[in-house]
């Protein structure tokens, strides 16, 4: 019997021959990322020193650390916050990205997706650099142990696949493939286990796509998601890679809990409806609802691909009058080659408010909704009072849909504008 | 292993599956940093009377997926503040899992729990024999086994002491 991908990464990180799913053991994870944010990281810094006594990270290479979260900053004490991580940083020699984007798409631009390595985070949307065939888990406050000792306790989990097969049809986006699969395998459908997504339909799709798909795996209960590198994905990662790694594959014969087809080609656009993830509709359903907030970003959706259609789709066209359309790029970079396609003049042009990468968008921080307002979303999430007032409500929808629902003002079938 | 055993009635029963936890509290009460204020909302929607009803060592049932969405930290605080001393739940959403056994607060795994007990039954959990006992009914469940981390995570009451009484590798 074979190895899968993430048998395979971990017992690297083991330092063994070989580890099977089941298997307890000890991995050294090859970077260890964090955003700060307060209650984490400032926690760790002071429980570091004050708990453990360790002034300085061994190995600061393997460290990294984002500040995307309060950007630009609001209040005097947040500014402290940024401050204390700036400091930390400084002391331990840890690289700092600051005001780069959601960290989650920046470690893939920076070289944190490197094919074969073992990643660690608190926050679960690190997964996305599974499309890279790295493992990347988060580990919520647990990830103390890889800021305080070299190794991490891990139970090697098992592996759900997912087969993607054929092409979607326009106007149907990577991450509805992703809300499809939580409906027809449902929200625990992975739980504590990997899902690792192949099949010939992922050809078809963009490594950027992939990166939505990925990023949002813990609503399906997984630990993280995982793809086998091909050339496309290989040819981003590699160039930027930190480490010298084999990239791995899993093998034929690999050993999964369950395997799945799904058939991309008559996918329909999807709406997640309050107030969980787990709630996938067929647009169609709530086309015509009104909508007064529609979010473009994300670490989920937010980049080119999400640019372009929310471009084409409001070329020569307005955002409805009281509609905030909010468009933001999950990075700087995506960011700069937006504006170099022209897509950010056309989106302004249409009335569509574009600022710089934040994660603050998402949670609510920045264009919060009050009571009865309702949004159309890439977002991550859509529980209760995650953009503002619990008594608000979150669609979460592709790109298109937003924007195509910010000319009406009213959720909108993309489709009639492409 | 050394984990004592939970001894306590059943206090509440979430029969919902993939159960946000936020909801004990409410989301408008999430950033309440004051526990004994967090505590006075706790469960307000399900039971009023749930704070009154409920004494030290007691219990909560969880549905399947238990803990599904983004938890948060403070209703699970809460409910410790009320005297909860563990969940048994069908089975757990693994972010929900994680941030809570970092806080060595007992949890068990249980698939089958729901049918095993009604509301204000005894039950235990006995660590050593990996069953979820009916003390009213005198029936019992297995529940899986934890992973070593966790036991131990959970023997050391958290993730600090755990870190500093394990060994690193």
């Amino acid at each position: 019997m074979g190895y899968t991908i993430t048998e395979k990464i971990l017992a690297r990180a083991a330092g063994r021959d070989a580890v099977k799913a089941g298997d307890e053991i000890m991995a050294k994870p090859d970077f260890v990322l964090a955003y700060d944010f307060p209650g984490y990281t400032d926690v760790y810094f002071r429980q570091m020193k004050e708990e453990f006594g360790i002034d300085r990270v061994a190995e600061p290479e393997r460290f990294g650390i984002f500040i995307d979260h309060m950007v630009p900053v609001a209040t005097p004490k947040e500014e402290e916050l940024h401050q204390g991580t700036r400091a930390w940083c400084a002391e331990n020699g840890v690289e700092l990205f600051e005001r780069r984007g959601i960290g989650h798409q920046v470690a893939a631009e920076v070289g944190y997706a490197t094919p074969g390595a073992f990643v660690v985070h608190f926050d679960g949307h690190i997964s996305q650099l599974g499309t890279f065939g790295t493992l990347g888990i988060g580990m919520r406050r647990n990830v103390l142990e890889a800021f305080v000792r070299e190794k991490v306790s891990i139970r090697v989990p098992h592996t759900v696949r997912v087969n993607l097969h054929g092409r979607l049809q326009p106007g149907v986006m990577a991450r509805d493939v992703f809300h499809h699969m939580v409906r027809v395998l449902g929200p625990a459908s992975c739980r504590f286990q990997v899902l690792e997504l192949g099949g010939d339909g992922l050809e078809h799709l963009t490594t950027e796509g992939i990166q939505s798909i990925t990023c949002l795996a813990m609503f399906t209960g997984a630990l993280t998601a995982i793809v086998n590198p091909d050339k496309q994905r290989l040819d981003y990662a590699l160039p930027r890679a930190r480490k010298k790694l084999e990239p791995v594959y899993s093998d034929p014969d690999a050993e999964y809990t369950a395997v799945h087809d799904i058939d991309l080609s008559n996918l329909e656009p999807i709406v997640v409806v309050p107030p969980t993830p787990a709630n996938t509709r067929n647009l169609s359903e709530y086309v015509g609802l009104h909508v007064q907030n529609g979010y473009l970003g994300s670490c989920a959706s937010g980049r080119l691909e999400d640019m372009e259609i929310a471009a084409r789709i409001l070329k020569g066209r307005q955002v409805k009058s009281g509609f905030m359309l909010n468009v933001i790029p999950t990075s700087q970079e995506i960011m700069a080659e937006a504006a170099r396609r022209g897509y950010v003049s056309t989106l302004v042009e249409a009335g569509a408010f574009v600022s710089s990468s934040s994660c603050d968008y998402c949670f609510g921080r920045i264009a919060t909704m009050t009571e009865g307002q309702r949004a159309v979303s890439t977002g991550t999430l859509n529980v209760k009072g995650r953009m503002g007032s619990p008594d608000s409500e979150i669609y979460l929808c592709n790109a298109a849909t937003v924007a195509a629902s910010a000319i009406e003002g009213r959720i909108a079938d993309p489709r009639k504008y492409l | 292993m050394t984990l004592k055993n939970l001894r306590g009635r059943v206090a509440f029963i979430f029969e919902e599956d993939d159960f946000d936890v936020d909801q004990i509290v409410g989301v408008k009460n999430i950033k309440i940093q004051d526990v004994d204020e967090l505590a006075s909302y706790a469960m307000k929607t399900y039971d009023p009377d749930f704070a009154k009803s409920v004494m030290p060592g007691d219990l909560i049932v969880g549905g399947h997926n238990f803990g599904y969405g983004h938890p948060h930290y403070p209703p699970m605080k809460a409910l410790r503040h009320l005297g909860i001393s563990g969940v048994i739940a069908e089975s757990f959403s693994p972010g929900y899992w994680r941030g809570e056994i970092s806080m060595g607060f007992p949890q068990a795994s249980c698939p089958g729990i729901r049918e095993l007990v009604s509301r204000w039954d005894g039950i235990e959990v006995d660590w050593q024999e990996g069953v979820v006992r009916n003390l009213t009914r005198g029936t019992e469940l297995p529940f899986e086994p934890l992973a070593r981390a966790d036991a131990q995570m959970l023997e050391a009451g958290g993730l600090v002491p755990y870190l500093k009484q394990t060994p690193a590798s």
